[in-house]
């Protein structure tokens, strides 16, 4: 999913899916360079466990 | 889209399937797990052993988290579901699976308030919305899903939200991978690693199996190139005489894991010491509780539950689907009794399961071209 929006306050974000639909996501297992608004990250049971691409070469 | 496109071109995937065929040695069968469910689907959804020889053989593994929950324990949350006052939530897979007498959704026929939801978040809203209720989440899955239920127990810790606790019935990868290796109905060369595990445990709890046992490990993604380029690291160790984890999925899995969900792992849960799986019976310390700081949160302390062990319905062989030792159309009842729709074992019931896999995409009877 893509985060869209951030409610750093709350620890959540708002995330698109692939076909546009919008989600509350937990994005406190992120460090915090790896959330914020544009970052694709990988998203189990409504948390973000990954971002996407911070580890490829 | 980036991450998925790159990973699905057919040109890259013939030739990826050439390389294996390059990397075989003639005459020689090998037999590599894909351990978890998500790697079974797409194998499946791609038609990814169409590009494999014959004597490349995909075992599937006791990955698929819906799969592996034993009838006892459903009737657990079954009888958590039928107190009264309570509202039990779970996710939607895990209300189709039969217990000893009907499921979660043959329950929520019969009345009681079983509501299915994408996150155990969901389940905190609905204790939120209702104070009056008491909300019980069936927290199931493996390391992947583990960190979710931590956050939200910290959450409804942390709000005070008392209405709300969790039947715990998380497990760990690990020691049912050391059952396997340890069983004499399974010869394997090689595993393809958990890759969404990983992205939270890391690769290195996977070292023991080059190092114990022998076998090689890449870690996975979960497109079909990245299967395919797996099983090409798996038969060049081999072709090489090497025995290592290697990191396939490095866009997403560092070595060490994701340190702030184990650092919620450990302090929201710990090893029961030992916990019941479907066909793999009882394994040690391969189940997660909550720890005594969550006790006030843990549904079987708050309400109790019955804790029967009840067998598997004779007809059903979900046991050896998930040891690996039969295929699934080989079972009695494939496709005729148990179908996706009906499924009378756990392995039909989640589009991860190895039946439901072979059932929804229809492989269950090809042939290949022998080497």
């Amino acid at each position: 999913m893509t985060i869209v929006s951030m409610d750093e306050q709350r620890g959540l974000a708002l995330c698109a899916d692939a076909g546009g639909q919008r989600h509350t996501v937990e994005i406190a297992l992120l460090a915090d360079a790896a959330t914020v608004v544009g970052s694709r990250v990988l998203v189990h049971a409504g948390v973000a466990i990954a971002a996407l691409g911070a580890l490829a070469a | 889209m980036r991450y998925v496109d790159e990973f699905r071109d057919a040109a890259l995937g013939r030739a990826l399937g050439a390389e294996i065929l390059s990397l075989v040695e003639p005459g020689r069968h090998y037999k590599v797990m894909e351990v978890c469910g998500g790697h079974t689907h797409a194998i499946y959804k791609y038609g990814v052993d169409d590009l494999l020889p014959a004597n490349v053989e995909l075992v599937h593994g006791p990955g698929c988290p819906v799969c592996v929950i034993p009838m006892g324990r459903v009737d657990d949350g079954i009888a958590l579901a039928k107190q009264p006052d309570v509202i039990f939530t779970c996710f939607g897979d895990m209300m189709r699976v039969p217990g000893s007498a009907g499921s979660l959704l043959e329950a929520k026929a019969d009345g009681a308030d079983v509501r299915m939801v994408y996150s155990p978040l969901d389940a905190l809203r609905i204790a939120k919305q209702n104070p009056d209720r008491e909300v019980v989440f069936f927290a199931i899955g493996f390391e992947t899903t583990a960190p979710s239920t931590a956050l939200t127990l910290k959450r409804a810790k942390t709000e005070r939200v008392a209405n709300f606790s969790c039947i715990c019935s998380h497990v760990t990868i690990v020691p049912p991978l050391r059952a396997l290796l340890e069983s004499p109905d399974l010869r394997l060369d090689g595993f393809i690693g958990p890759g969404h595990v990983a992205t939270v445990v890391g690769a290195r709890p996977f070292e023991f199996i080059p190092a114990d046992y022998g076998k090689p490990v890449v870690i996975a993604g979960f497109e079909p190139l990245d299967i395919l380029q797996s099983i090409a690291m798996i038969l060049r160790q081999l072709q090489e005489d090497r025995c290592e984890v290697e990191n396939q999925y490095k866009r997403v899995v560092p070595d060490e894991g994701n340190l702030r969900a184990l650092e919620v792992l450990a302090e929201v849960f710990e090893l029961r010491p030992h916990f019941e799986w479907r066909g793999l019976g009882f394994i040690s310390h391969s189940g997660l509780k909550l720890t005594p700081a969550y006790a006030e949160l843990d549904a079987e302390v708050r309400f109790g539950v019955p804790g029967v062990r009840v067998a598997d319905p004779k007809a059903c062989q979900c046991g050896e689907v998930l040891k690996g030792v039969i295929k699934p159309w080989e079972c009695k009842v494939f496709g005729t009794a148990c179908t996706p729709e009906r499924p009378i074992g756990t392995c039909m019931v989640s589009s991860e399961g190895a039946c439901a896999a072979y059932y929804n995409f229809g492989r269950f009877a090809r042939e290949r071209e022998v080497v």
